[in-house]
C-alpha cells in the first residue's frame, strides 16, 4: 500500500497556537491607530525612561530606530519573536532598521500590541520544548545538541549568542540539566 | 502495509517531534533576545554614571583652578595665603636653563647595592627599553637616580621638537595609534604583545593620557619615553589634558610619585611639569590624517599652530579672561567667582601682580614696565582683573622675546599680544579638551569645562580647508575602545579597556597604512575578565557604579531633604515615584534615568511610595568615627573630598604628603570661600582630631582623606537576580539589528 503522504509542514508555520508565530502572508497588516492604549501613566513615564536611554539623536528628539525597537520592547520586559516585531513595524526592509526612526508616540501602540499578545511561555512549555531532547529521559540535554538547535531552528541565534546563553551551563559531560536551565533563562 | 503504515504514523510523531522541538527552539531564543536587551540597558545607565561623575569630576577641577586663579590676582604678594598656592602659578620662571640642570641634576644619587631593579647607560638602546618593559612587567621600580637621567634625555629631546609631529606611510610602513592609556600597565604590555614593541619597522603614535587614575602611570611615562630615546623617529607623542600637573593634583599621578619616589618626588613632578609642556600638540600623518587628544573648534588652524610657544603652556588651565559666554571655547566660571566677587570682604581689590618677582637679568626691566601699567590701574574690579591677566600673558610672551621688542611693543601692541595670547590659549585648550557632539556647530564644552563641543559641519569644513580625511582623537571613553562618527570623519580611539571597573569596556589601537584606512583591533585586559563568567561582568560594573551614585546622593543629604520635602508640603514623609525621580535630578544634575535606576537605589516602598527620610538610612553609608563632627560639615566633605584633597596637596609645597597644623587652618579658610560654608576655628579643631597625628606640627594627608572615605554598609546587590545577568565581554551593539 502507498503510503500517504501527508503534507510536510513547513517549520516556521506549525498549527500549534501557543508561542507566537509568524505571521502568514496573508494576515492584515497592522495598524496602529487600532489599538487602545492601557498604560497607567507611571508606566508611561517608565517606559520615557528607558527610551531616553535607547535614544541616541543629536538633540535627544526622543526618537529611535526601528532596529532598536524590539531592543526597547524587550528592555521594558517582553519577549516578542522577530517576527513579531517586524510585524508591527510594518514589514520594514533591512536598510529601514537602521534610517527609520520612531518617535515615543509611535512606540506606544506597538508595545501595547506586544503587551496585550498573551504568549510568553511557562515554565512548563519550555521544559516540555526541551524535554523533546531528552533521550534518557533523566531531565538533562547534551549541549551540543541544544546548541545546534538554537543556531539552525526557529529564529536562529548566532553562533557567539549561543556561546552567551550556554557558557558555564554544560557539565564535563556536556550534559544541560535543562529544568535548572529554564529556570536560569526565566530568571531575568 | 504495516510498514507503510508505520512510516505514516512515524512521519507523524516526527514532525509532531519537529513542531515541539521548533517551538522550544523559539520560546528559548525569544527569552535570550529580552535577557540581551535588559543587560544592554544596564549596561548603558552603568555608563552614564560613570561618566557624568568623571566629567562632572573635571568640571570641579577646572572650577578650582579659576577660583585659586581668581585669588592670585587679588592678594598682595606678602599676604600668607598667596604664599600657599602661588607656587602652582608659576608658570614662567625664568631660571636659566643651567640652573634647571642643576636642580635636576641625578649624578649625586647613589644606587645602592640591594637595588634589583634595571640600570640604564646613555645612549639607550633597545634592548634597555625592552628591559625596562620586563622589569616593570615582574613589578620592579627603576630607581629614581635613573628616572631622573631619562627624564633629562627626554626633555633635552623634546625640546627639539615642532608642535605638529610629521610622519609618513611611505616604505610600506603601517602606523600604529593607541589612545587614552591612563597609567594601566596591562594595557600596554596587552598592545606590545599583540603589534610588537615599537622600531624603525613599527612606528608608534601615542595620543595623550597617559598618567591618572592607573597605577602604573610613572612606569607607562619610562616605557614611551625611553621607546621614544631609542627610536626619535619612529615613536611620537600627543599631549594629552591629563599631561598637566594641576590635573595630576586630583587624578592621582602625583600621589602615585610621591608616594613611589619619597625622597625625589617631587623633583621627579618638576622635571615632568616641563616635559609635559614640550610634549607636541599634534601628529599629522601624510598629510591627510590628523590624530591630537582631545579635538578641533571652528577656529583651529593649524597654520597657526606652529608658531606658538607651547612650552609656555605648563598647565592648559589658564585662568580664564573676562567673562563671556558667547565665545566658544573659552572656559567660564560663574558661580564660584560670582561669589567671591560679590562677597570680597575678605579679598581686597589691590594693585597687585599676579607674577611673582623674576629671577635673573630681567628682573629690573621687568618691574618698569610693570610700573609703568600701574598708574592706569582704574577702580572697577572686572578691568583690574583684566590688566592683571593682560599683565602676565604680556609678560609671558616677553620672556621669550628680546627686550627691545618688548620696549617697543608694550603699549601700542598691548592689546595685540594679549588678544595673541588669548587665542593661543583657547587653540591649545580645545585641542586637549574638546568633544565632538553630533549636531551641526560650536559650543563651549560645559560638562568638562574646557574647550568644546564640535560638530560634522565643523569636521568638514576643518578638513577641506586643511585638505585632510580624517581626525582621528582619543579623550572619551567608548565601551568598544573606538567609536566612529561625523561620517567616519572622526574616530575616537581609547586604548584603557576595563577604565570604569572590570569589564566596563574595551581597549583598541588602529593600524594605518599608506591606504589611510583605520584598523581597528579591540583587546580587553587583565585575566580577571575572562575568568568572571559573563554573567559575573555586568553585574560588577553596574555594582560599581551604583556604588559610587549611591555616595553621591549620600553626599547630598541635606540638599535632597529640602528638595523632597518641597514636593511634600504636607509633610507626609512620603513620595511618589515621579516626585522622587524630579526632586532627585533636580539636585543631582547628572541627567541619570532615575524611574529605571529606582528599584536598585530604593529597596522599599509602600504603593510606589517612597519614605524618603528612611532611605538615607538604607543608603548605608558610613564614614569612620566622625560623629564630633558637625553634621553639615561634613556632608560639604563627602561631597567635596577630591577638591579638598587637591588643594592639600597645593598647600603642601615641598609635596612630602604632610602640611603644618598651621598651614592646615590656613586652608580651612580657604576652603571655607571655596565652598561657601561657615566653618568656625572649633570645626578646624574637631577635624584636627580626626587625624592621627603621629608628627608634631604636621598632618598626614593620606591619613587624613582616608577619615573620610565612605564606606557601604551593606552590599546591596547581591540579589538573585542581578546574578543571573549573563554577558559576555564580546556582546554586540545592539542597533543594527542583528536579528534581522
Amino acid at each position: 500500500m502507498a503510503p500517504k503522504k501527508k503534507e510536510e509542514p513547513k517549520p516556521a508555520a506549525p498549527a500549534a497556537p501557543k508561542p507566537p508565530e509568524p505571521e502568514r502572508p496573508k494576515t492584515p497588516e497592522f495598524d496602529p491607530s487600532s489599538v487602545t492604549l492601557e498604560f497607567t501613566p507611571e508606566q508611561i513615564e517608565d517606559f520615557k525612561d528607558a527610551f531616553q536611554l535607547f535614544d541616541r539623536t543629536p538633540t535627544n528628539e526622543m526618537k529611535i530606530t526601528y532596529g532598536q525597537c524590539g531592543d526597547l520592547i524587550r528592555a521594558l520586559g517582553q519577549n516578542p519573536t522577530n517576527a513579531e516585531i517586524m510585524h508591527v513595524l510594518g514589514k520594514p526592509k533591512p536598510e529601514d532598521m537602521q534610517n527609520k526612526m520612531l518617535d515615543f508616540d509611535q512606540f506606544l501602540p506597538i508595545h501595547q500590541h506586544i503587551c496585550k499578545a498573551k504568549n510568553r511561555g511557562t515554565f512548563e512549555d519550555f521544559v516540555e520544548g526541551l524535554r523533546v531532547f531528552d533521550k534518557e529521559g533523566n531531565g538533562t540535554v547534551m549541549g551540543a545538541e541544544l546548541r545546534h538547535v538554537l543556531a539552525t531552528l526557529g529564529e536562529k541565534m548566532r553562533e557567539d549568542e549561543v556561546e552567551q546563553l550556554m557558557q558555564n551551563q554544560e557539565d564535563a559531560n556536556g550534559c544541560i540539566n535543562y529544568e535548572a536551565f529554564v529556570k536560569y533563562i526565566m530568571a531575568s | 502495509m504495516g510498514c507503510g503504515v508505520s512510516k505514516s504514523s512515524q512521519f507523524n510523531r516526527n514532525s509532531r517531534k519537529a513542531v515541539t522541538t521548533i517551538r522550544a527552539a523559539i520560546l528559548i531564543q525569544r527569552w535570550y533576545r529580552q535577557y540581551v536587551a535588559r543587560t544592554e540597558m544596564r549596561r548603558r545607565y552603568t555608563w552614564h554614571i560613570f561618566q557624568s561623575i568623571e566629567y562632572s569630576g573635571e568640571q570641579a577641577q577646572i572650577k578650582l583652578y579659576n577660583f585659586l586663579g581668581y585669588l592670585m590676582d587679588n592678594f598682595t604678594p606678602s599676604s600668607s595665603e598667596r604664599n600657599l598656592i602661588s607656587h602652582i602659578f608659576r608658570e614662567h620662571e625664568v631660571c636659566l636653563d643651567a640652573e634647571w640642570e642643576r636642580y635636576f641634576c641625578y649624578k649625586n644619587i647613589e644606587v645602592p647595592e640591594v637595588y634589583s631593579g634595571p640600570h640604564l647607560t646613555f645612549p639607550l638602546t633597545v634592548e634597555q627599553a625592552v628591559g625596562l618593559l620586563e622589569a616593570f612587567r615582574n613589578k620592579k621600580q627603576l630607581h629614581s637616580r635613573y628616572v631622573l637621567q631619562l627624564l633629562l634625555e627626554t626633555w633635552k629631546l623634546l625640546r627639539m621638537f615642532p608642535n605638529i609631529n610629521r610622519i609618513s606611510t611611505c616604505q610600506s610602513k603601517e602606523i600604529t595609534i593607541c589612545g587614552d592609556l591612563h597609567g594601566q600597565l596591562e594595557d600596554l604590555l596587552l598592545i606590545f604583545y599583540k603589534n610588537g614593541v615599537p622600531s624603525l619597522e613599527r612606528p608608534y603614535v601615542f595620543n595623550g593620557d597617559f598618567v591618572d587614575r592607573g597605577k602604573d602611570s610613572i612606569e607607562i611615562l619610562l616605557i614611551l619615553f625611553s621607546f621614544l630615546l631609542v627610536y626619535p623617529c619612529d615613536v611620537y607623542l600627543n599631549r594629552g589634558n591629563h599631561e598637566d600637573h594641576l590635573i595630576n593634583l586630583r587624578y592621582g599621578f602625583t600621589k602615585e610619585v610621591l608616594t613611589k619616589y619619597k625622597i625625589h618626588g617631587k623633583r621627579i613632578l618638576k622635571l615632568l611639569q616641563k616635559i609635559f609642556s614640550w610634549l607636541p600638540l599634534a601628529t599629522v600623518i601624510d598629510q591627510k590624517v590628523l590624530v591630537l587628544h582631545g579635538g578641533i573648534s571652528d577656529t583651529t588652524d593649524l597654520s597657526v599652530l606652529p608658531r606658538v610657544d607651547r612650552h609656555n603652556y605648563i598647565s592648559a588651565l589658564r585662568p580664564p579672561k573676562k567673562r563671556n559666554n558667547s565665545s566658544a571655547g573659552v572656559s567660564v566660571d560663574t558661580d564660584t567667582e560670582d561669589y567671591v566677587w560679590n562677597n570680597s570682604r575678605i579679598y581686597q581689590r589691590r594693585a597687585s601682580f599676579s607674577c611673582p618677582k623674576p629671577l635673573g637679568p630681567r628682573d629690573c626691566f621687568q618691574n618698569r614696565s610693570l610700573q609703568d601699567f600701574s598708574g592706569r590701574i582704574k577702580v572697577k574690579m572686572e578691568d583690574e582683573l583684566e590688566r592683571s591677566r593682560r599683565r602676565e600673558s604680556l609678560f609671558q610672551t616677553a620672556v621669550n622675546r628680546s627686550e627691545k621688542d618688548l620696549l617697543s611693543t608694550s603699549t601700542s601692541t598691548d592689546s595685540i599680544s594679549s588678544d595673541n595670547a588669548k587665542e593661543e590659549w583657547r587653540l591649545i585648550l580645545d585641542l586637549l579638551w574638546s568633544d565632538p557632539m553630533n549636531q551641526d556647530g560650536c559650543v563651549p564644552n560645559e560638562v568638562r569645562g574646557g574647550g568644546c563641543y564640535w560638530g560634522p559641519d565643523v569636521t568638514e569644513d576643518f578638513l577641506s580647508r586643511h585638505n585632510m580625511q580624517l581626525i582621528i582623537r582619543s579623550h572619551e571613553c567608548k565601551q568598544e575602545g573606538y567609536e566612529f562618527c561625523h561620517n567616519r570623519k572622526v574616530l575616537t580611539l581609547f586604548s584603557a579597556s576595563n577604565y570604569y571597573d572590570v569589564g566596563s569596556n574595551r581597549g583598541a589601537y588602529v593600524k594605518l597604512g599608506p591606504d589611510l584606512v583605520p584598523y581597528v583591533i579591540q583587546y580587553q585586559a587583565t585575566s580577571l575578565t575572562r575568568e568572571l563568567t559573563a554573567r559575573q561582568s555586568i553585574g560588577r560594573t553596574e555594582r560599581s557604579a551604583l556604588k559610587v551614585l549611591r555616595e553621591q546622593l549620600f553626599a547630598h543629604k541635606s540638599d535632597l531633604i529640602c528638595a523632597f520635602k518641597k514636593f511634600d508640603p504636607g509633610n507626609t514623609g512620603f513620595l511618589s515615584l515621579n516626585n522622587w525621580a524630579s526632586a532627585v535630578e533636580s539636585v543631582m544634575h547628572l541627567n541619570l534615568p532615575w524611574r529605571t535606576l529606582f528599584s536598585q537605589l530604593v529597596s522599599k516602598s509602600n504603593n510606589g511610595m517612597v519614605d524618603y527620610h528612611d532611605w538615607f538610612n538604607e543608603l548605608a553609608i558610613k564614614g569612620t568615627n566622625t560623629d564630633h563632627i558637625e553634621q553639615s560639615l561634613l556632608e560639604t566633605l563627602y561631597r567635596h573630598r577630591s577638591t579638598v584633597e587637591t588643594i592639600f596637596r597645593i598647600v603642601d609645597t615641598d609635596n612630602s604628603g604632610f602640611i603644618t597644623v598651621e598651614d592646615f587652618r590656613k586652608t580651612w579658610k580657604l576652603l571655607s570661600v571655596y565652598l561657601k560654608m561657615e566653618i568656625t576655628d572649633e570645626d578646624i579643631s574637631n577635624l584636627a582630631v580626626t587625624i592621627d597625628s603621629n608628627h608634631d606640627g604636621s598632618i598626614d594627608i593620606d591619613e587624613f582623606m582616608e577619615a573620610f572615605r565612605l564606606t557601604d554598609k551593606k552590599s546591596r546587590l547581591e540579589r538573585g537576580r542581578s546574578m543571573f545577568m549573563v554577558t559576555t565581554s564580546d556582546l554586540t551593539k545592539m542597533e543594527g539589528d542583528p536579528n534581522v
